[in-house]
């Protein structure tokens, strides 16, 4: 008995802790745009009338419990069946769920609408990352914004998606591998990426800031290790971040160690992960022997494709944005920035004196340790000896600093 | 002590296994081993039966004991449960040289019989009334017989009737073989049912000249060999040979003009009365004609729709250089208004050198010079 009041006890506390949980980024009842409102003002009514029918229930039940208690009283008459009881007993929930599903049904629709679309988003699931492009419509514009170079290529990212405040973002999302699920909590529900198929998911965010949400279908052994986050930025600052992504490649200078870097980039990484315009010397001066680096991942990686690199810094998260790329106090600082200095604070990007550089150096050093991934060559006879993830690659030390070097200008 | 034929079973398992030593040592050929070796272990169980079994037996001069004696105490049965053992030690030796299947079945074979013999041997002497002694036997075993021998029964009839129907020459007799032998099957049934009475050697006969047609017929059947399944080559086949041209080959005969799953595609595209190419992308309600973009490494899944007054034909070609995919995709002709899905994709992003080469990914129609679709792959 007593223990388990204690239980009960123990539940209670724990349903009161977690419900008012004040650091909890990936808050349902937080809604921070149009679409997460339309479901947070269609919840809370259910929620409101299921917790009334469920209090009456649990009132009957404890007071048919207590007032018909065996106290060895004769036993009462028997009857079956008492029909108008019966069938209003049908008719109450009827009504109930009538009520309820008519204004579900219109949010379902209304959620489903992609005809309003501003921005379009193309979001690619894969164990463990997400990867985000943004495509270029007719017009030359992207997401609704007119770069400031002509002939602009398409974005590529990952792990943070970065959108315009105010705008009604449409994401076509499917996967190369198993199913995922995308699901940002704070802006609207969750939606299904499936192999060869395209699904879309509205997004939109009226305050600039951090939004964090995770996959919500198991996808294997890092399932828990694949977030991601949504970007919101003012117009004038996601113009800003626009033309920073499609600004051309910045070679490191003669003789840095960002130079040996490269070296080693173009060595160690290159033929999975994709650093755009980057571009082969083969050491010697002569520009006829140049060549334009391509990545093959697809010949080394199960899924096709690792993240591409171009911008690494210009991001805050790393490896499905399981990892800062900040360290605690810079991190604090852009999480919790007030709206108005967000824009600013984030497009700062990674600086050398913000870089989480131990847990950066961990990845590099061996990310299989850091992300459980089958990177483990004798376990990789399904996949035809490709991994899942990133495999180890047994770098030195001075490798990585010049890694590290080289990956801190990339933004 | 031991009789005279344990003695001389157990001194032939011993020759046998210095037999099977020495061919291991002088002459080691698989075949001979594993004859000497089954030899030497049916030798054995057989001796071990033996002692366990007839060296109960009194010797023949003690007379007053005769009255006394295990096997004075009624016969026991027939039984085949001692040739089961002796064919499950068979075929476990025979599984350990050839396939593991084998061995698991001789171990279940194993296993049955020793449980059956078991049960039988014990229930021989439960009581001296034989009619009660083999209802205690059926008491145990059936609920595991029965099912068993149900599922092994039902096994055979499938196996032997899948045999017949992959044997006979066309779709069309198998069609037709099935359809009269489910007539048959329901003709019986309802003269079964129809009748008050059935004769038991009646029903027991005709079953059993159904169970040997069948199995012989399967027999029959899988030793001839399924018949021959022809075998079509695919658009993929002559796109490596270089002939997706405007006209029909043998893989556009029966081409679908329909496709299932119209919902959540990559992208739709079109050849326009026009003779050019436009396609739509989903959550996007307008048409365009510039350059449509695909993510790379990824199966997408494209609605190839024509709507020009011609039987035509989608192409692309993708670079070279990298294993899985081919280097030229075709679609199969499309019939005006028809529609065919294609899945196409991409390992290389168009600008890479090898893509730029060639003028990019680009998708055209043989025979309409204004078709082209430039493919953007990021
Ligand atoms: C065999 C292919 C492969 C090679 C080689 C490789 N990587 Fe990776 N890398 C990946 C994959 C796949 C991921 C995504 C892992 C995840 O998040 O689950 C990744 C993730 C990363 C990330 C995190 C990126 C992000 O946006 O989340 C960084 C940084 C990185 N790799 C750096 C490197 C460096 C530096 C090298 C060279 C020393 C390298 N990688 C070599 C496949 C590779
Ligand atoms: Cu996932």
């Amino acid at each position: 008995m007593i223990t388990s009041r204690r239980l009960i006890a123990a539940f209670a506390a724990t349903a009161l802790l977690s419900s008012c949980a004040s650091d909890a980024p990936q808050d349902t009842w937080k809604p921070a745009g149009e679409n997460a409102q339309m479901i947070h003002d269609l919840q809370w009514p259910i929620f409101l009338v299921a917790g009334i029918v469920g209090v009456i229930v649990l009132a009957f039940i404890a007071l048919i419990v207590v007032k018909f208690r065996d106290r060895g009283q004769a036993m009462p008459e028997q009857s079956h069946g008492k029909a108008w009881l019966e069938y209003l007993f049908i008719a109450i929930p009827a009504v109930i769920l009538t009520t309820i599903a008519i204004p579900t049904v219109g949010v379902v629709m209304a959620l489903a609408d992609t005809d309003d679309t501003e921005c379009i988003i193309n979001v690619t699931g894969q164990q463990w990352w997400w990867e985000y492009d943004y495509p270029v419509s007719a017009d030359g514009t992207i997401c609704g914004f007119t770069p400031s170079v002509a002939d602009a290529s398409p974005i590529i990212t990952s792990g943070q998606v970065v959108i315009p405040t105010g705008t009604k973002v449409l994401l076509r999302g499917t996967s190369r591998d198993v199913i995922h699920s995308y699901w940002i909590p704070r802006l609207n529900g969750k939606r299904d990426m499936v192999p060869g198929r395209v699904h879309y998911l509205r997004l939109q965010s009226e305050t600039p800031g951090i939004y964090a949400g995770q996959c919500t279908e198991f996808c294997g052994l890092s399932h828990a290790n694949m977030r991601m986050e949504t970007i919101a930025l003012e117009p004038a600052d996601f113009q800003r971040w626009l033309d920073n992504e499609l600004e051309p490649y910045a070679a490191p200078v003669d003789g840095s160690l960002a130079a040996e870097g490269e070296a080693t980039y173009i060595a160690q990484c290159a033929r999975c992960h994709q650093v755009n315009g980057l571009v082969d010397d083969r050491g010697t001066d002569d520009p006829s022997d140049d060549s334009l680096v391509v990545s093959y991942p697809d010949q080394f990686v199960y899924s096709g494709a690792a993240p591409n690199l171009t911008n690494l810094m210009g991001r805050n998260t790393f490896a499905g944005a399981t990892y800062d790329l900040l360290t605690d106090e810079c991190r604090a600082d852009v999480w919790e920035a007030d709206p108005s200095e967000f824009g600013d604070l984030y497009l700062e990007g990674v600086t050398e004196d913000c870089l989480n550089e131990i847990e950066l150096r961990e990845w590099l050093r061996n990310s299989p340790a850091k992300k459980p991934m089958y990177a483990d060559p004798e376990m990789l006879t399904e996949t035809d000896g490709k991994t899942r993830g990133m495999p180890y690659l047994a770098l030195s030390e001075d490798q990585i600093d010049q890694l590290i070097a080289y990956l801190l200008e990339r933004k | 002590m031991f009789t005279t034929g344990s003695k001389l079973l157990i001194g032939s398992s011993v020759l046998a296994l210095l037999a099977t030593l020495l061919f291991g040592i002088f002459d080691g050929g698989l075949l001979g081993s594993v004859a000497l070796i089954s030899a030497t272990v049916a030798l054995s169980v057989l001796a071990g039966i033996n002692v366990f079994t007839r060296d109960a037996n009194v010797g023949s001069d003690e007379t007053e004991s005769f009255g006394g004696a295990a096997a004075a105490s009624g016969r026991p049965g027939a039984s085949m449960w001692p040739f089961t053992i002796g064919l499950a030690a068979t075929t476990i030796t025979l599984g350990l040289v050839t396939y593991t299947a084998i061995f698991v079945l001789g171990l279940i074979l194993l296993m049955a019989g020793l449980v059956e013999w078991l049960v039988q041997a014990w229930s021989e002497r439960a009581s001296a009334e034989t009619g009660h002694n083999s209802e205690v036997r059926a008491r145990m075993l059936h609920p595991a017989e029965m099912p068993a021998g149900a599922a092994i029964g039902l096994g055979v009839v499938i196996y032997a009737f899948s045999r017949v129907m992959l044997g006979l020459p066309s779709k069309t007799s198998t069609i037709v073989a099935f359809s009269v032998v489910a007539m048959i099957v329901l003709a019986i049934g309802s003269l079964i049912g129809s009748r008050r009475t059935i004769s038991a050697p009646a029903m027991t006969g005709g079953f059993a000249i159904a169970a040997v047609v069948l199995v012989s017929g399967g027999a029959v059947a899988g030793l001839n060999g399924e018949r021959e399944i022809e075998e079509h080559n695919t658009t993929a086949y002559y796109a490596a040979k270089d002939q997706c041209g405007a006209e029909e080959i043998s893989a556009d005969e029966h081409a679908s003009q329909t496709v299932a799953g119209k919902a959540s595609s990559a992208a739709e595209i079109f050849l326009t009365e026009s003779g050019t190419i436009e396609f739509q992308m989903p959550g996007d309600s307008s048409r365009r004609s510039d350059a449509l973009q695909l993510p790379r490494s990824n199966p997408n899944n494209l609605l190839m729709r024509n709507e020009s007054s011609e039987p035509r034909r989608f192409v692309i070609d993708l670079a070279e250089g990298y294993e899985g995919s081919p280097p030229r995709m075709c679609t199969q002709i499309i019939e005006e208004g028809g529609v065919q899905l294609l899945t196409v994709e991409f390992a290389v992003p168009s600008f890479a050198p090898e893509v730029e080469a060639v003028g990019g990914y680009r998708f055209t129609v043989p025979g309409v010079e204004s078709a082209s679709l430039e493919v953007v792959v990021p």
